[in-house]
């Protein structure tokens, strides 16, 4: 099931891919980049924040009033800030969710990769409501509504025993302390949760890519800018708590959810993402699961040399003291808990070398699931059916053989494939040990499609070793024309893998032919088509979604009543004299006069609009003793035009009778926002308009 | 016949590179028994595969102490290494393809070879690690 949905998933994914691939080139995918783009992202929110901040004003009237300054005014920075703040959150989340989705799909978050799967979980707890709180701190109307929604959402928690909610519903409550709160939270308290999260998230992994290469960078930033120009975010109005904002450009990225509170109660929404997060935490764990295996270190070839420690894409070998007595100092230790047996430290052991044909191959650390001296077994029969002089020998790793066409071709006499687990895991002087015994005329590795290796480094330390710039090095007797690494250039040009073995074929050096240059030195005509399109798109995307599709409130013809009041309802029985008997019996400090219970009665509250009921609840005090005033709280919708209205309220709960009552007629145009308030001062509803 | 020893100078001070420092000597000496005793050309072979593993995994350790060591010839003594192995190489690519000339060659530069290693570099880098016997 699981196995399907991540099958469907790379059927769409893939493509998308391989279209990038061919215009940034398999090294600067930006697809190969997503976790390190969304941190890149976040710096370029931070600076832009540190901008806005200067100029903000934490107060009800200064918050909207400088952010308006800031775009309209000084639109040249200060609206630009404003906009590349939004539209760069906005490029976080869509990097994030393709981080997340890739992950998944191509099977990354499986065994001992699940630390940095579930750490990611809080991180997108963190993330959201950094948004939220930003858009709450323009104070326009949908910082208004985001206000409202988010208190409606944190009042159903039963943490508040007042409604939040309430402070958004009429000007005269709302207090400037506020928004030093909000700049608190959005500013200190949520970064530095983020950033200490990106942390752990990253904690486990060796060599975390934290920077994008810097030509991404360049064109994201570029884009964004060019979109926070052309297309600037704008505030939606002042806020007017009289009338519903109607129509809202709607921040989908950050508030997708916020309209399905339109719909449904506030515990559904907490249950969807409650829901949904702990099915991501559980993933990991979901069937199929794999075998553990885990690589195994051999004393008698491990001189502590370190290699493996270095190159483990997964931090899971450390070097310590020596426990075999020999006169080395350290050796290589597996952490099984870490390992994920992908063969890199294989690669990068030197006495991982094929030529041992005499004694056992048996290198310092290598992986069961496939050892070295079994890779040259594999190797050594692969090669048997080759002929001629163009025959290529292709090392494939699992995951590219998954998706490579090479496999379904008829075996011929020319082509040799032997599988590997990973690219990393061959080490150099098996290419060596088949050019000079003459097993094949050339070499083809391929790594996993797009260069993005399924074991983070792979490709990339094959690259280096291949190119002599990380041990082990490839000889230097061995002629680099005679190898094609299929994720690098110019290979990559290529395309699929068998359009790399048919390249490397073609410009092998015939025999007794004059040596001519490897590569197939194509120009890639798709690379400035193919990235400036994807910047188009990135950025039309993340301006989209930004503001559209619009969302009603309420709908066309329709006006909204807030019930909004707190009230204690009676005692549970009536307070009662003391006698002065019983008065004598007190200790002298706690002679208090009257018996009063603490427990209150439930209130019972009716409200209706032309006749027809709206709301009837009963409400139960709040706090711990039953002793607090009850709350009602509820957005209602009604139609527009002439509503009789009637509240009314019952303190003990049982009796039919009201205790407090208002019928009114209320002229109340569509779009209108109308308070159903109790002043408790004049113990009386109100229907307060404006 | 012997013909390299292992001499107290040639110490290191570090009692691993020391030790596979003898080791190979040992390995290298092998050969030429097995040479001097005109022996199969598949035994030759095959000590020279391990010299070849052996040496590259030694050469992997001592690379782990001079940078340790922040040695500042260490771009030096690395490409020398490389060198050093790219010549074994050679040398049983020629042993293989025609075994009495590979013999001959392995006579005249084994030992040199090894020698010339350690009168050099490796006492460079003895001097600069310092702080042994």
């Amino acid at each position: 099931m699981l196995q399907l949905l991540q099958k469907a998933g790379r059927w769409l994914f893939d493509p998308l891919r391989r279209v990038l691939d061919r215009g940034f080139g398999q090294q600067l995918n930006p697809l190969n980049f997503l976790g390190a783009l969304s941190i890149y992202f976040f710096w370029i929110v931070t600076v832009s924040g540190i901008w806005l901040f200067i100029f903000f004003k934490t107060s009800v009237v200064g918050a909207y009033e400088s952010v308006e300054y800031l775009t309209h005014d000084q639109w040249y920075l200060g609206g630009v800030m404003r906009s590349l703040h939004r539209y760069a959150s906005d490029a976080a989340i869509i990097t994030l969710v393709l981080h997340v989705l890739k992950e998944f799909l191509y099977d990354r978050h499986r065994g001992n990769r699940w630390f940095s799967w579930v750490t990611g979980v809080p991180l997108l707890w963190l993330v959201i409501p950094l948004g939220i709180t930003g858009y709450w701190m323009v104070w326009d109307q949908l910082g208004w509504y985001v206000a409202l929604t988010s208190a409606e959402l944190l009042d159903w928690l039963p943490i508040f025993s007042d409604s939040m909610a309430r402070n958004f519903l009429s000007a005269d409550v709302l207090s400037d302390r506020f928004f030093t709160l909000m700049a608190f939270v959005h500013l200190i308290g949520l970064p530095l949760f983020l950033v200490f999260g990106i942390w752990l998230h990253v904690l486990r992994i060796n060599g975390p890519r934290i920077n994008p290469p810097r030509v991404l960078m360049a064109g994201s930033l570029i884009a964004m800018t060019v979109l926070s120009l052309v297309y600037p975010a704008l505030s939606q109005g002042d806020v007017d708590m009289t009338t519903v904002p109607s129509s809202l450009g709607l921040d989908w990225y950050y508030l997708l959810v916020y309209p399905l509170m339109k719909y449904w109660s506030p515990g559904w929404v907490w249950g969807l993402l409650t829901g949904t997060s702990l099915l991501l935490c559980m993933v990991p764990w979901m069937p199929p699961m794999k075998g553990k295996s885990c690589a195994e270190v051999d004393l008698d070839n491990c001189n502590g040399c370190a290699r493996c420690a270095d190159d483990c894409p997964f931090g899971a070998i450390t070097m310590e003291p020596r426990s075999d007595g020999k006169a080395y100092e350290t050796e290589a230790v597996v952490d099984p808990g870490l390992c994920m047996t992908c063969g890199i430290c294989t690669g990068s052991c030197p006495t991982a070398t094929p030529f041992r044909r005499h004694t056992a191959l048996s290198p310092g650390i290598d992986s069961p699931d496939l050892t070295a001296a079994l890779l040259r077994k594999k190797l050594l029969e692969a090669v048997e059916h080759l002929e001629g002089n163009h025959r290529i020998i292709v090392f494939t790793c699992r995951d590219n053989a998954r998706s490579s066409r090479l496999k379904s071709n008829p075996k011929n006499s020319q082509t040799a494939i032997v599988d590997i687990i990973c690219a990393g895991q061959l080490p150099p002087s098996f290419i060596d040990f088949v050019l000079s015994r003459d097993l094949a005329d050339g070499v083809v590795l391929a790594g996993c499609p797009g260069g993005d290796c399924q074991y983070r480094f792979g490709a990339e330390w094959t690259s280096e070793r291949i190119a002599r710039q990380r041990d082990p090095q490839l000889r230097k007797r061995v002629d680099n024309s005679r190898i094609a690494l299929g994720w690098q250039e110019p290979w990559s040009v290529c395309g699929d893998l068998p359009k790399i073995v048919t390249a490397l074929r073609e410009s092998l050096p015939a025999v007794a032919e004059a040596m001519h240059g490897p590569p197939p030195g194509r120009k890639n005509p798709w690379k400035i088509p193919v990235t400036a399109f994807a910047y188009i798109a990135f950025a039309a995307i993340v301006g989209y979604l930004s503001v559209w599709p619009r969302f009603q409130l309420v709908d066309e013809g329709k006006a909204m009543i807030s019930l909004s009041f707190s009230h204690a309802g009676q005692r549970i029985r009536e307070c009662r004299k003391l006698t002065q008997e019983e008065l004598n019996k007190l200790p002298p400090n706690m002679r208090k006069p009257d018996d009063c219970p603490r427990e209150r009665l439930p209130i019972r509250v009716v409200f209706s609009a032309n006749g027809e009921t709206l709301y009837e609840a009963i409400r139960m005090p709040t706090g711990l003793w039953k002793d607090g005033s009850s709350n009602v709280y509820r957005r209602l919708t009604v139609e527009g035009g002439n509503q009789h209205l009637f509240i009314g309220m019952n303190e003990s709960g049982e009796s039919p009778d009201f205790d407090f009552a208002l019928e009114q007629e209320v002229d109340l145009a569509p779009g209108k926002h109308l308070v159903v308030e109790f002043d408790d001062i004049q113990q009386s509803f109100v229907f307060k308009e404006e | 016949m012997t013909l390299l020893e292992w001499k107290p100078a040639y110490s290191l001070g570090i009692p691993s590179v020391d030790h596979e420092h003898q080791e190979l000597i040992g390995m290298i000496n092998e050969v030429y028994e097995h040479m001097a005793e005109a022996s199969d050309p598949v035994a030759i072979e095959s000590c020279l595969e391990d010299i070849y593993a052996g040496v590259a995994s030694h050469f992997a350790l001592e690379e782990r102490h001079m940078r340790e060591a922040k040695y500042e010839e260490y771009d030096a003594h690395k490409d020398q290494h490389e060198d050093l192995l790219d010549e074994i190489r050679d040398m049983m690519d020629e042993f293989a393809g025609d075994p009495q000339s590979g013999r001959e060659t392995l006579k005249k530069s084994l030992a040199d070879w090894f020698g010339i290693h350690f009168a050099t570099f490796d006492a460079r880098l003895h001097h600069s690690l310092g702080d042994h016997p």
